[in-house]
């Protein structure tokens, strides 16, 4: 059995507040969750339930207040020995792509921080183009003479290029059109079992996501309420709160 | 058949680009009738916010009206003067926008801001009997408050509450529960079709959001390509689809799909209009098109228990499932 990608043990975030952070307020309270490689993790709950704060420990922008990240198996150590390890893709493309850069050039950015020679860079812009569905004449085009559908395409694109271990799709459906977020819920889904990485998909679109994911937490107060097979998303989850959520899909 | 509040006939609506002119509204047919709720529903770009906006007048001002009439509550807005409009809006109409924290203004006080609503001089009391009404829990708090000390739901049930302040005839709600979160949307969604069926007005809903509008609105209207495509009560039309797009739309919402089973995607994009459309708009992405689909403009017609612009609606209907793709 391999390490998962990511494995949290009983992580707490607190932001502290006031005067020398006299009210302290918890964001996380004890999550456990593991991501396996190849497999997709749904988390879903309302604004303010810690899903982006477990988001941000995951991808190590944040270090816990108390519990334990894993990477890999190991500690997660400095940002910078994980580049090209792992990706975020964000709800709106327009905040992930510069508007005064050739898409190309956006896609092609995260391979320059690797340090990977302009050759093999150009092929594999390609190559992430033509996974993505996109013709290569894209690159070529500004951000703002795309549609929505197609800005979170590149952003995919650009996210996945270093071929990550560990990618968060943070909302990077939400704000889409019905038809256009089928076309990148399946994007999703063939990429991962494409490049095999491990995947954290943050919604508050339970629908969505337990059409994307194998596994689903619900998030409620900074902890993980109920958590297990997608599957059981299409019946009846025992957690309350989670009833509550599926009574809107 | 019960009084129309909104009567719009054979509406067409352009933007100009300042390079060229682009058509949102491609001669549209509808009618509200007094005390129901209409869903219209379709994608970014059908027209439904330039439908909704055009029935206070409140559209931007590169947009013209290049044909057609639209007259709301026996007022024809495209002719009125500015007093009778403002008289309009002001006691007919309500509107509640996607976004609550932008339809708020961020420096004034919600008691403020929801007296203007109501017009004279309301009390406090007043004030907090309104909010009441809209549901917001611990009104005498919130009316001292600014809009950013709330939270997404509550601003929205503010907005809700100055929609219906001078009990409107006719609200239009531009997707009232986009901007906020998956299990508070019912909770929001019922509150408005609360208030609207105690004052009988008329709630006219544009959404994108199909398992929002079935349990909802009475009736649908699904726009495509700057047209009403299919319109009929909301059973029959999300049930039993007669047009090839609303069939589509239902077959790639996450949400109906068994565990396994892969979303379809409508396939192309939607279509920029330059002018009227001599062909059916939907033809090039349509699984259902014949020759005749792009050489003739279908035109509104009954069919099965609703209005339908499409030439092959009986095929669309028979069909039991649509064609599958393959499954991986």
């Amino acid at each position: 059995m391999h390490d998962p990608v990511i494995a949290l043990e009983d992580v707490r975030v607190t932001y502290r507040g006031g005067f020398l952070g006299g009210t302290g307020f918890d964001a996380l309270r004890g999550v456990s969750l593991d991501v396996a490689a190849g497999e997709t993790v749904g988390l879903v709950g309302e604004s303010g339930s810690g899903k982006t704060t477990l988001a941000r420990v995951c991808l190590g922008l944040l270090a816990p207040t108390a519990g334990q990240m894993r990477f890999a198996g190991q500690p997660f150590g400095k940002l910078r020995q994980r580049r090209g390890q792992l990706s975020v893709v964000l709800q709106h493309p327009e905040w992930a792509l510069n508007p005064r850069l050739r898409c190309g050039r956006s896609v092609e950015e995260p391979l320059v921080l690797i340090g990977v020679p302009a050759a093999e860079r150009r092929a594999r812009v390609a190559a992430i183009l033509d996974q993505v569905g996109l013709d290569p004449g894209f690159a070529a085009r500004l951000p703002g003479q795309l549609s929505g559908g197609q800005r979170q395409r590149i952003a995919i694109a650009r996210a996945l290029i270093t071929s990550p271990r560990f990618v968060v799709f943070d909302e990077a459906v939400s704000a889409l059109d019905v038809s256009v977020q089928a076309q990148a819920l399946n994007l999703i889904r063939d990429l991962q079992a494409e490049h095999g990485f491990g995947a954290l998909f943050i919604s508050h679109d339970l629908a969505a996501t337990r059409y994307v994911s194998d596994r689903i937490a619900v998030m409620l107060e900074g902890q993980i309420v109920e958590e297990g097979p997608a599957a059981r998303f299409y019946q009846t989850p025992e957690h309350p709160y989670t009833r509550a959520l599926m009574a809107a899909v | 058949m019960s009084r129309a509040v909104v009567d719009i006939n054979d509406l067409v609506i352009g933007y100009d680009t300042g390079t060229r002119q682009v058509r949102a509204l491609d001669g549209v047919d509808l009618t509200v009738f007094a005390d129901e709720t209409l869903a219209i529903v379709g994608e970014s770009g059908s027209g439904k916010t330039t439908l909704g906006m055009a029935a206070g007048r409140l559209l931007p001002p590169e947009a013209q009206v290049l044909g057609g009439r639209i007259t709301v509550c026996g007022v024809e807005v495209t002719q009125a003067d500015d007093p009778t409009l403002r008289q309009l809006r002001h006691d007919r109409l309500g509107f509640v926008f996607q976004n609550p924290t932008s339809a708020l203004d961020p420096t004034m006080r919600i008691s403020r801001q929801v007296a203007l609503a109501m017009g004279g001089r309301p009390g406090s009391q007043a004030i907090a009997e309104l909010l009441a009404r809209a549901e917001l829990s611990e009104p005498d708090r919130i009316l001292h408050a600014f809009p950013h000390e709330l939270s997404g739901g509550m601003a929205q049930r503010v907005v809700i509450a100055m929609a219906i302040a001078r009990n409107p005839e006719l609200l239009i709600a531009d997707e009232p529960t986009a901007s906020l979160d998956a299990s508070i949307r019912a909770r929001v969604m019922t509150t408005l079709g609360k208030l609207r069926a105690e004052s009988a007005a008329s709630l006219v809903i544009l959404s994108h959001d199909l398992s929002l509008i079935a349990r909802h609105a009475d009736r649908v209207a699904v726009m495509y390509g700057g047209r009403i495509v299919e319109l009929g009560p909301a059973a029959a039309v999300l049930d039993a689809p007669a047009h090839p797009y609303t069939r589509a739309l239902l077959a790639a919402a996450a949400g109906n799909e068994e565990p396994g089973e892969r979303l379809r995607p409508i396939p192309g994009t939607p279509p920029v209009l330059a002018g009227r459309a001599e062909a059916c708009a939907f033809a090039p992405r349509c699984l259902f098109r014949e020759a005749r689909c792009e050489a003739e403009r279908p035109e509104a017609r009954a069919f099965a228990g609703r209005d339908v612009v499409c030439h092959r609606a009986e095929a669309v209907i028979a069909s039991d499932a649509p064609p599958r793709q393959e499954v991986r």
